[in-house]
């Protein structure tokens, strides 16, 4: 069965709308707006658009009241998907190290410390000796053996599903900088070539090729360079080789080009390496795109010249298409030697570590590699209005603290939900809800702000979509007290029988009492507290099979109640004006504020009965 | 939690801990509480694992630390959970680590910590089982039946689900006050009140 259902509110973010978006003062009203009506069907006349969400964009607009932030200089909402981030800090999510930005660019987004997840479970790798019991037969290690008992060979080892690097013939001589020794040695042990050594390597090699290879006259390398040269014929070296053999192409194929093409690669960025900077390189660029005819000869003849790549140091690598090896390890491995999809997507891009691509090759859970940890941030957050910040961690990783934190939950009211239950009533399942009958829902909202909040609801009389409910808001309009402070709340007794008296002589009614003995009606109250009220919701849900039993979409049982909320408040100007601080006794003209915005009550589902 | 126990359930302590009487602690003396928290009738708290190595002979004039167990203040022990040291081989023998826990720590019903530490306003779900030596950050939420593996570092702010665990989300900004348990507190205990709205 299905979990049991939890009430939930969802609230529209303005940016879902452009044309509140840029408005800094809040909309008074949800204006109609054309991509909007496709939404809807009833009433396009109408100028008040119900929202309706179970339109595909809703999905994007609508969060938990704990997902939005709120601007300050704005008045408005703010929601993940508009806010603006920067990163403040990078970190290790396993050793909280911080990764300086300058080291992402050099070293990759991962850590490169010791820290590894299983590549078969994603646990975490720990790094522990092969020797836990030394064998005393043995002559003792020179190190100290009370500050590393352990020697001896290391190897990472997973905790969860009990993978260990042997299984792939790896082993660690240090316990520290496993990332660095890691880098250097393939899967089953063999050395690996890093790229500063790959570079070195090559220079080395052209140095002495240059004198043997015009002695082999042409036929290659020595055998014993060519074993060297297919060993290491890993992508990388493959890429960097081809790399190196086009441009020297380019520079070949147009020696005046060639100049300039090349003083820009020394100069310029990625692009002029490519010779992209040079005129004559674009000019026989877009020729190859738009010449079909030989319209012109001269380029024509100019990419006549390029050749490919010959031979292993030029980039060249026979396609190894003889794929008996793999399947007979198939054969022998059966499909639990195999990796699954996600093993394979968690592994790292091989092109940073510079091993052989698993891609069109077998893929044997001998192949895995330990994944490093994928870094971690800590971003601020701006209004994507104002610039203004919203939302600022402290730098440091292990700092919880927030500078800046304007979290919409301490500006507009918290909206919770639980069903009614009256004690005369004997309902057995009250949140199962029937169609055809009527339910009650007590809607609670919680006033955060300093002030006294009027608050205005609106809902549909029917719910948008195939199956529409019938909505009642019993009172929507009420007043909620200010949040005073814990220590007022001792006076509250006097103070708020003088305040439900006003509610009670305002328009908006009131109800204090025999709480726990009334009935819900119209245009009252159900319940108030210091810095809440309850109202109640009646809903009339739609049968399903009505006019006949149709084949229910996704969700299409789920009662879903679209609610425009407008809240009002007076404020001091303290905000707009430091001077205002000194006159926080005389009379100061209050500003008045408003904010509206559309929110969706999930109350339940509807029973198919 | 709307089931009013009867009355004496708990045992209430001068620094505000409510101790089910049904709560199974063994070597309560190796046992700290930071006072306001609720441990839930058949809750376990193994405090007689103690450590048997003591970290260093050094501090020869201190008394051995002997606690196992450290708890934080407003912490909620659920039914049927257990809280248990982590123990590992050091230095060729068999020793069990004390388990510290912060401030406002929830532990479900029936999950099982062996955490080296857990930091501050941390939600551990139920049915949760946290692996020997997992160091928990603060602001953490574990989701019901999830395995955290042992060794496991979750950074703050994590959303963790899965077996292994693994981090499926940030808390949210908005979300911080949702830790707290304080409200919770006074919902347990011999004379219960009322969750507020």
């Amino acid at each position: 069965m299905a979990p049991p259902f939890t009430p939930y509110t969802f609230i529209q973010c303005p940016c879902s709308d452009s044309s509140t978006f840029n408005r800094r003062s809040p909309p008074s009203t949800p204006t109609t707006h054309h991509f909007h009506s496709d939404n809807d069907d009833n009433d396009d006349d109408d100028d008040e658009h119900p929202f309706d969400p179970r339109a595909p964009r809703s999905n994007y607009s609508l969060f938990p009241l704990e997902y939005l932030l709120y601007c300050e200089d704005c008045h408005q909402i703010r929601c993940p998907r508009c806010v603006a981030e920067e990163i403040v800090t990078y970190y290790c999510p396993s050793c909280l190290f911080e990764v300086p930005s300058s080291n992402l660019k050099s070293e990759g987004n991962r850590c490169t410390r010791s820290c590894f997840q299983c590549p078969v479970c994603i646990g975490p790798l720990s790094v522990t000796s092969l020797e836990s019991h030394p064998d005393p037969n043995l002559i003792p290690a020179p190190d100290n053996t009370s500050a590393a008992p352990h020697g001896g060979p290391y190897i990472l080892i997973c905790s969860h599903c009990a993978w260990s690097s042997t299984e792939v013939g790896i082993q660690f001589d240090k316990p520290n900088s496993i990332h660095a020794q890691l880098a250097k040695l393939r899967n089953g042990g063999n050395p690996r070539m890093t790229a500063k050594e790959r570079k070195e390597r090559r220079k080395d090699l052209a140095q002495s090729l240059g004198s043997s290879y015009s002695a082999a006259s042409g036929s290659g390398y020595p055998s014993h360079f060519a074993d060297e040269l297919d060993l290491d014929l890993d992508l990388e070296t493959q890429f960097s080789n081809l790399k190196l053999f086009y441009q020297s192409q380019l520079a070949n194929a147009n020696p005046g080009g060639g100049a300039s093409g090349g003083s820009a690669s020394g100069s310029g960025g990625a692009f002029g390496d490519l010779g992209f900077t040079s005129p004559t390189s674009l000019s026989r660029i877009l020729n190859i795109y738009t010449s079909t005819s030989s319209q012109d000869k001269k380029a024509k003849s100019r990419i006549g010249t390029m050749r490919e790549a010959l031979d292993r140091d030029e980039g060249l690598k026979i396609a190894n298409l003889d794929e008996s090896e793999a399947i007979a390890k198939l054969h022998a491995e059966d499909h639990a030697g195999t990796v699954s999809t996600s093993q394979l997507l968690n592994q790292t891009p091989q092109l940073h570590l510079g091993e052989p691509h698993l891609h069109g090759r077998s893929r044997f859970a001998s192949e895995l590699r330990p994944i490093p940890y994928l870094l971690r941030t800590k971003r601020s957050k701006r209004c994507p209005i104002c610039r203004h910040i919203i939302s600022k961690p402290e730098a440091k990783v292990l700092t919880t603290r927030f500078r800046i934190r304007l979290v919409a939950g301490s500006y507009i009211p918290s909206i919770t939900i639980r069903p009614l239950s009256l004690p005369n009533a004997s309902t057995p399942d009250p949140s199962a809800l029937r169609p055809s009958k009527p339910a009650q829902f007590v809607l609670t909202f919680k006033n955060p702000i300093f002030e006294p909040v009027k608050i205005t609801l609106a809902t549909p009389a029917l719910t948008p979509g195939r199956f529409p409910s019938k909505v009642t808001v019993l009172c929507p309009q009420f007043d909620i007290d200010a949040n005073t402070d814990v220590w007022d709340e001792a006076l509250k007794d006097g103070d708020k029988r003088r305040k439900k008296g006003e509610s009670m002589d305002s328009a908006t009614g009131g109800n204090n009492g025999g709480q726990h003995q009334h009935q819900p009606a119209a245009g009252k109250i159900w319940e108030r507290g210091r810095n809440w009220v309850s109202i109640v919701v009646e809903v009339v849900p739609a049968s399903l099979r009505k006019p006949m039993p149709v084949v229910l979409k996704e969700d299409e049982d789920l009662l879903e109640i679209p609610m425009f909320v407008r809240i009002e408040w007076e404020t001091d100007a303290m905000g707009d004006e430091v001077g205002a601080v000194l006159g926080k006794d005389r009379d100061l003209p209050k500003l008045k504020r408003e904010l509206a915005y559309w929110c969706v009550l999930g109350l339940g589902r509807v029973s198919d009965q | 939690m709307s089931r009013r126990p009867p009355r004496g359930e708990y045992i209430e302590t001068d620094t505000g801990n409510k101790v089910a009487r049904k709560a199974t602690l063994v070597g309560t003396q190796n046992i700290m509480l930071g006072g306001k928290t609720v441990i839930m009738p058949e809750a376990m708290i193994r405090g007689d694992l103690v450590r048997t190595l003591q970290p260093s002979p050094s501090s020869s004039g201190a008394p051995p630390n002997n606690t196992a167990v450290a708890i934080g203040r407003y912490c909620f022990l659920s039914r049927g959970c257990c809280l248990r040291p982590p123990g590992r081989l050091y230095k060729g023998l068999f020793t069990y680590m004390p388990l510290r826990l912060g401030d406002h720590v929830f532990v479900g019903p029936g999950s099982v910590v062996q955490a080296a530490t857990v930091g501050n306003y941390v939600h551990i779900g139920a049915k949760v089982a946290i692996g020997e030596f997992a160091i928990i950050k603060d602001y953490v939420r574990i989701l019901d039946d999830t395995v955290v593996p042992p060794n496991m570092v979750i950074p703050s702010f994590s959303i963790v689900a899965g077996q292994p665990a693994r981090v499926i989300g940030e808390v949210p900004e908005g979300g911080h006050e949702a830790f707290e348990l304080r409200e919770l507190y006074k919902t347990v205990g011999n004379n219960p009140q009322p969750a507020p709205v």
